[in-house]
């Protein structure tokens, strides 16, 4: 348990879109300080939820308080302090960068101008050029450039290295965890790109179809599913092995990989012991974990 | 099911092309109902269906191609040709249909009837194609729709039908040389391999995409991306610097710094060009002059600014996060409108009176034996730009997520209007008393502040269209 107070707390929140119930009686608390990655497929209620917390969509049940604020009442305040990265890519066009920069900036205090230096000359952003002439991948780095320029407590990244190529992505990646230095500072990340998203989060929240099926530490679900390689050395393994919680089970001649859920290594070890039999545990990528939770 | 009719299927299966066959139904009728009548030869009454041809082209050629745009749409076997099959299937049968008109033209005899039959479907084929060529050689085509009827207009003003006519029925032979000729040009080219893979995953703004804003913006960002060098247009300093600096005098927390950033938003760009605005106050003139002579047509004048803001957005929905809140949001929606709709009603009110000095100096003019006289506008109609801006927000408000209906029903608001200044222009006038004015006025900005509040405070403000 956490004794701070949380900077978003949801409690039974539903929104439904027609017939479609894009959230279904979320409850979720997120605290300053972590890196949360959401998770889940299209549709399974990543934006919807994301946009709950900055109130620019509303629950139609629950309840949704950012920064001690009802969403609804999102005033100046509190955006003031959320940045956020949307997929739809939403900028002024018709502006060149800077002074698309220059305007954004008008509106916070805040605004870090080195920062923003840093930050042009690492992405190679060209200031001249007119936003609605960038490329897909440029136009995100703005989008990144003016959500952070004015250094937010809780940034919002729905989909954000979606645009990006590999290397503009391992840039990102690197200035998420620099931005995380710094105190209570707060990211939620929603991508398809586990692999990367693995490399930053310390939480992580998995959804499907409105619901959140996990929310914990990301530490914690490494713990919790692993993958288990016995081998019998060059003997027969038993037709029936004895452990626990096994998710998944893959078996040839004398040797066995198993995908275990929630059984603690030791035990593991102990098992493997008594059928005399060679073992090697392996933590399982956030892909295949997520995979688990979701088809589970 | 062949594949062939499976693709004859797009004809019927959206909804939104119906209203299209209502309008080329309506044209059709009334080119066969003159038929009917039996005018005099060389009058140019019997080429309605052939001319028609060509937005049906356009229409059938546009249909494919915006399939072809979705990725790997014709890449399974045979599907390429389908394109071609179907284009021609389209051609003939309708070029077929519209030729018969000419079975009652005047003083044709059975061989000649035959020929100049063949002639007239040869000529359809030609118009036909022309559409089809336009719909794939230019890039935004389907926005040339709405200006075909202006082209028919045109054309009927210079005589171009009665040309059109006689070279069918003079010189069938040469009609149905290049009839025919241009046919195996287009059965060849619409055969080319290459075809489908040029169009494949290329934005394309679609046949009802035209009032999808979003679509049209990914559309135009990607058209940019590929010459961004080239383009220059952004606010000037001189706007940057006055609209950062009003902003700037307010505090962050405040109001003014967000209304100034939504008027920044919302003029920068038109303050920039302002040599464009002088232009566009030029050709306001050379509009006033022409509606001057149009008699009782002229106050569309006051009717148009419904219309001219139709494509502005309020910034009420926008997934682009700034610090401001829904409040903030609701108040700079109001500012924008009240800015736009003083500025538009100053506007008109001005061009209205120019006319009246106008009236005394304009000479009459005759064009093909009809004598045309100026007459000034009638300045009592300046509150109809009040009343009818906010009117055209609401809908924007009130159906963003449902741009085609959106469109349709400012349109109607404008077609009401425009008949009813017509018809009733009369009436109206003598209707017009400040209680009728103000009342109007209460109506429709208490409308406008009451959805725009509910909107605003209680609907969600994200999300594409």
């Amino acid at each position: 348990m956490n004794n701070e107070e949380p900077i978003v707390q949801m409690r039974k929140v539903c929104k439904r879109f027609g017939k479609i119930k894009a959230l279904d009686k979320i409850d979720l608390e997120i605290y300053a300080g972590r890196i949360i990655g959401l998770l889940g497929a299209n549709g399974a209620g990543k934006s919807t939820l994301l946009r709950n917390i900055i109130g620019l969509y509303l629950q139609d049940e629950g309840e949704c308080i950012t920064f001690g604020s009802e969403a609804k009442k999102l005033g100046p305040k509190e955006l003031g302090r959320i940045g956020y990265v949307h997929q739809e890519g939403e900028l002024l066009d018709w502006m060149t960068v800077e002074q698309l920069i220059r305007y954004v900036s008008a509106y916070y205090p805040n605004w870090n101008r080195d920062l923003e230096e840093k930050y042009v000359e690492d992405y190679e952003i060209s200031m001249k050029a007119r936003v609605g002439s960038l490329s897909p991948g440029q136009r995100q780095r703005l989008a990144i450039l003016v959500a952070i320029g004015f250094e937010p407590e809780l940034l919002i990244l729905d989909e954000p290295a979606a645009a990006l190529d590999p290397v503009a992505r391992a840039q990102f990646l690197d200035l998420l965890l620099q931005i995380i230095q710094a105190e209570n500072r707060t990211i939620i990340i929603s991508s398809h790109i586990l692999s990367d998203v693995e490399k930053v989060i310390d939480h992580a929240v998995i959804m499907k179809e409105g619901h959140i099926l996990l929310d914990c530490s990301f530490d914690e679900l490494r713990e919790r599913f692993c993958q288990v390689r016995i081998s019998a050395l060059g003997k027969e393994l038993p037709a029936e092995l004895p452990f626990e919680n096994v998710v998944h089970c893959k078996r040839s001649d004398g040797q066995a990989i198993l995908t275990v859920q929630d059984c603690p290594r030791e035990k593991l070890q102990e098992q493997a012991k008594s059928l005399d039999c060679w073992i090697e545990i392996e933590t399982l990528p956030l892909e295949e974990i997520y995979k688990i939770v979701v088809s589970s | 099911m062949s594949i062939l009719t499976a693709n004859l299927k797009h004809l019927y299966q959206r909804r939104g092309i119906l209203l299209v066959y209502l309008a080329l139904g309506f044209i059709a009728f009334v080119s066969i109902a003159v038929s009917f009548k039996r005018p005099a030869a060389g009058q140019g009454r019997f080429i309605g269906l052939v001319v028609l041809a060509f937005a049906i082209g356009l229409i059938a050629a546009l249909l494919p191609i915006e399939i072809m745009t979705k990725s790997f749409s014709y890449c399974l076997p045979d599907h390429r040709k389908v394109v071609r099959r179907f284009i021609f299937w389209v051609g003939v049968v309708v070029n077929l249909f519209g030729s018969l008109l000419f079975i009652m033209y005047p003083d044709l005899h059975s061989g000649k009837l035959v020929l100049v039959v063949c002639s007239a479907f040869c000529a359809g084929l030609i118009f036909y194609w022309l559409g089809v060529g336009f719909a794939f050689g230019i890039s935004s085509s389907v926005s040339f729709i709405g200006y075909l009827p202006l082209v028919m207009i045109g054309g009927g003003f210079f005589g171009l039908h009665e040309i059109i006519e006689r070279t069918i029925v003079g010189n069938p032979f040469g009609v149905i040389l290049v009839g025919v000729l241009s046919s195996v040009l287009a059965w060849l080219w619409l055969g080319n391999e290459g075809l489908a893979r040029r169009h494949c995953a290329v934005p394309w703004v679609g046949f009802f995409d035209v009032w999808n804003r979003d679509k049209v913006q990914k559309y135009s960002q990607v058209r940019m991306a590929k010459k961004w060098d080239k383009l220059k247009q952004h606010p000037s300093p001189w706007v940057e610097t006055f609209f950062l600096g009003r902003m700037n005098r307010y505090d962050y927390l405040s109001d003014g710094r967000y209304i100034w950033g939504a008027l920044y938003k919302t003029f920068g760009i038109a303050l920039s060009t302002w040599k464009s605005a002088f232009l566009g106050v030029l050709s306001a003139f050379v509009i006033v002059c022409f509606l001057g002579y149009m008699g009782a047509g002229k106050n569309i004048l006051f009717i148009m600014p419904g219309m001219m803001v139709a494509p502005m957005r309020l910034q009420v929905y926008s997934s682009m996060l700034i610090s401001g809140g829904r409040n903030e949001r609701y108040r700079c929606a109001i500012t924008l409108v009240i800015t736009t709709a003083v500025l538009i009603t100053a506007m008109v009110t001005i061009i209205a009176a120019t006319s009246l000095p106008l009236a005394t100096i304009m000479p009459d003019i005759t064009l093909q034996g009809n004598t045309f006289t100026f007459h000034a506008m009638n300045i009592q109609l300046f509150f109809v730009p009040l009343l009818m801006i906010p009117i055209v927000f609401t809908i924007q408000l009130v159906f963003y997520r449902k741009p085609i209906l959106m469109m349709w029903l400012i349109m109607l608001v404008f077609t009401m209007l425009f008949v009813t200044s017509i018809f009733w222009h009369k009436q109206l006038v003598a209707g017009i008393n400040p209680m009728f004015i103000i009342g109007g006025l209460l109506l429709s900005w208490g409308t406008f502040l009451l959805v725009s509040r509910y909107i605003c405070m209680s609907r969600c403000l994200a999300g594409k269209v």
